[in-house]
């Protein structure tokens, strides 16, 4: 065994050394200077062998991220292999049936980011936070965005599509000069783009002309992602679901206020809706059979797509509605699903998965997956992707401007171990009503009922906790800056 | 028989016949083993397991299964007095009665065409069969297209009838159920077309022949000979078919998700909610053993009938054999 001394002056001599190496350009990894795909790269790199990951995602996510990942894959060796294609809106089933099973099968998922605390809860997620840590990682999103990744002080997932509601209203229609005169005619009110609830629905019934197949709101009122729309409601009116000893509080002044807003969309949406999901408003947005809506942002990727859209051009994108119930202006728009990868705990390439994760997580690697023309699903959501020509060629800079807007005062629906079963009882209320089958004044007493029951078996204790994590989701501000 | 039974008795058995009955029997056994292994190792386990959740509260996100706590009754207490659960079971009786009655009649008009051999059977034989060859969720989807208020089938309706039909098929929730049934009774009266076919062809010619020479009309040939001699088979179709339509769940999940409201929360459906969607594993297992329990006893009723038909039957046929038993 060969013994090294080192003298004290060699020690001095070596350590001026690095400090000057430090500073030289192109000598990573000492140099400070190193980007965060650079050191996501070396991070991978030094996590162990490089590996081909399986996952769980649904192909219109996974594609445009394909020649991305190619890039990681051949900077570290580490790629995806398998792949479970799965819809977003089945995956947390699934992914569930994995966590209690303890299942290795998937290295990482991708899901609604909503599920993080019931799979959490399960034991399923790996905590990213060391991973993080050592590829000097951050979720830069715009807004607080970035706290929608995480829960009971850990960061579980990395965003890939922000999925965040925008305004959307036609601005050929809003801009017509005969129907601004006869909207001040009739409402002594100039048409423009709405800023209340109220506003809206009376811009929406004003302009919508079934005869021409033109319906004044685009919403979705169907039993899976009519909560969306109605937590927007609720938000702005000042409302919160529970109090601090995790009671429910829908039933109040501002929860009748966000059921009544809601069902009065039924004026004014297509005959259809309570029974249409995306499959098949977004077509009818994008063909021009609606007046305004609030919807998910990637739809104003396809309406500006000449090749797949009759409107290119005609809308204005902007701020979500707000109300003035609570004596104040609120705005709340809300992103669900928010579609995140996350890694699997029992998975025994957790780190490769991991480091896959934060590489695609990145602003500047996440810019050619939310601007994919064809695969519309990624929408854009970093700080990075706002001032991005490419972001904005895609979304045009209304757009743009209206997600970074919106994202300001973005926030969740339920935030909670138990997400699905409140999301579906509350679905299943306001469809009752939306369609005559459950008197509107008794939607928020049965789904408190129902919720108290929910609460009683998931624990109250449990979810207090929980409760913490949920209101750190929360926007700060009434209004965007 | 009682002189057979006799006779073995009497006649000491030689080792050629010893090894010949073992042999049967292991035959029959080999033949029997990979259900007995498949009952053993994979209903029994699950059976069990599914009994155990029943009976003890697991949340699924404070523990693992095995430290659930055991709580008796108190499920099976909490999914009888569930209105919800009550409804469901209401609905899917709905569902499985009307689309049971639907199958009988279309297959068993289309078998009643078809038994006679005609020039191009086969490929009308084919044509009636595709429905059932059709995987449920493609079935669901190609309907949702043609069934918007806007869509072909109302067009086509408006333009056979003269009247404008604006039928809400997917979104109107006094209607939703009915469409699913109509999509299973497309989807599935080829199985019904199929067995009473058989049942049809199974006939034997001899009644039909004599109630011809005795001048009996075709209407009173099928009413009082073809009819009852299909009694059996006909009770054989409906109770298949209503058991598999009250677990019909890939077309109402795929167009429907129980909605509108929860005009279309079957059995099926609210199982899987509960189960998967609100991961209430314990009252998703409770209610799966009762919906158990409750098709027991359909199949239990059934089989009484079945086998009161079989010994009507038999003594029908015993008097066209031999008329001085009449």
């Amino acid at each position: 065994m060969t013994r090294f001394k080192i003298s004290r002056r060699t020690f001095v001599e070596g350590g001026l050394g690095l400090t000057v190496a430090n500073f030289l350009p192109g000598t990573t990894p000492f140099a400070s200077a190193a980007t965060m795909e650079e050191s996501t790269i070396a991070a991978a790199k030094a996590s162990g062998a490089a590996a081909d990951v399986s996952g769980m995602i649904w192909s219109p996510y996974l594609v445009p991220m394909q020649p991305v990942i190619a890039d990681f894959k051949k900077a570290t060796g580490i790629g995806v292999g398998a792949v479970q294609d799965i819809s977003i809106f089945d995956a947390p089933q699934r992914a569930m049936a994995e966590a209690l099973s303890h299942s290795p099968q998937f290295d990482f998922i991708h899901i609604d980011s909503n599920m993080i605390p019931s799979l959490a809860s399960a034991g399923y997620l790996e905590p990213l936070d060391e991973y993080m840590k050592k590829a000097n990682f951050k979720i830069e999103a715009v807004g607080d965005y970035g706290t929608f990744m995480t829960y009971d002080g850990h960061t579980y997932g990395v965003p890939t599509d922000g999925n965040v509601h925008i305004q959307y209203v036609r601005k050929d229609l809003i801009e017509d000069p005969d129907n601004k005169k006869r909207f001040a005619d009739k409402f002594g009110k100039e048409l423009k783009f709405p800023e209340t609830w109220e506003e809206e629905k009376r811009i929406q019934e004003f302009l919508m002309d079934p005869s021409k197949d033109l319906y004044g709101s685009g919403n979705l009122r169907n039993r899976a992602n009519g909560p969306t729309w109605w937590y927007m409601i609720f938000y702005s009116a000042g409302g919160f679901p529970f109090d601090d000893d995790m009671r429910p509080t829908l039933n109040t002044p501002a929860g009748q206020y966000a059921v009544d807003i809601y069902l009065q969309d039924k004026k004014v949406n297509h005959p259809e809706a309570a029974n249409w999901g995306t499959p098949q408003q977004i077509p009818r947005i994008a063909q021009g059979h609606v007046v305004a809506c609030q919807y998910w942002d990637g739809t104003a990727k396809l309406n500006e797509n000449p090749e797949k859209s009759k409107t290119t051009g005609k809308w204005l994108y902007g701020l979500v509605p707000g109300s003035d119930f609570s004596g104040k202006r609120i705005h709340r728009s809300i992103s669900s699903p928010l579609a995140a990868i996350l890694i699997n705990k029992y998975s025994p390439r957790k780190a490769q998965a991991a480091y896959l994760a934060l590489w695609l997580g990145s602003g500047k690697n996440s810019i050619p997956i939310v601007t994919d023309p064809v695969n519309t699903f990624n929408d854009a959501w970093a700080k990075e992707h706002m001032t991005s020509d490419a972001v904005k060629k895609a979304y045009s800079p209304a757009g743009v401007k209206a997600i970074e807007t919106n994202f300001q005062v973005v926030a969740p629906p339920i935030y909670l171990t138990g997400y699905l079963e409140f999301q579906d009882a509350l679905g299943k209320n306001l469809s009752e009503a939306f369609v005559g089958q459950l008197p509107a004044k008794d939607v928020l007493k049965k789904t408190e009922d129902e919720w108290t029951a929910i609460i009683r078996r998931i624990g109250q204790s449990k979810l207090k906790k929980d409760l913490a994590s949920y209101k750190a989701l929360m926007p700060k501000r009434a209004t965007p800056a | 028989m009682a002189v057979v039974a006799f006779s073995a008795a009497e006649t000491p058995a030689t080792p050629r016949a010893t090894s010949r009955r073992h042999a049967i029997r292991r035959f029959k056994f080999s033949l029997l083993a990979p259900l007995i292994a498949l009952f053993a190792f994979v209903l029994v386990p699950v059976l069990l397991l599914q009994l155990y959740f029943s009976f003890h509260q697991w949340t699924v996100y404070l523990g693992s299964w095995w430290d659930a706590d055991y709580v008796g009754l108190d499920t099976f207490k909490d999914v009888l007095t569930d209105p919800r659960f009550g409804r469901a079971i209401l609905r899917s009786l709905a569902f499985a009665t009307g689309s049971t009655v639907g199958c009988f009649v279309f297959g068993f008009a289309l078998a009643y065409l078809m038994y006679r051999p005609f020039r191009g059977q086969a490929f009308y034989y084919i044509i009636f069969i595709l429905p059932m060859l059709t995987v449920p969720v493609v079935v669901a989807y190609t309907a949702e297209m043609m069934l918007y208020q806007s869509g072909p089938i109302n067009d086509l309706i408006s333009r056979l009838s003269g009247i404008e039909f604006k039928a809400a098929w997917l979104s109107n929730p006094d209607l939703a159920l009915t469409t699913v049934s109509l999509l299973e009774i497309w989807n599935w009266t080829p199985f019904t077309f199929i067995i009473m076919l058989a049942g049809l062809a199974a006939i034997p010619k001899e009644p039909i022949e004599a109630a011809e020479i005795l001048g009996a009309s075709k209407w009173r040939i099928f009413w009082e000979v073809q009819l009852p001699l299909l009694r059996p088979v006909i009770l054989l179709a409906l109770v298949l078919r209503f058991l598999e339509a009250m677990a019909e769940f890939p077309k109402t999940w795929a167009l429907f998700q129980g909605g509108p409201g929860s005009a279309t929360e079957t059995l099926p459906v609210y199982i899987f909610i509960t189960t998967w969607q609100y991961f209430d594993i314990s009252k998703g297992a409770a209610m799966s053993y009762i919906v158990m329990l409750l098709m027991i006893v359909i199949v239990l009723g059934a089989i009484q009938l079945l086998r009161r038909e079989k010994r009507s039957l038999d003594k029908m046929y015993a008097q066209l054999e031999d008329p001085k038993e009449a």
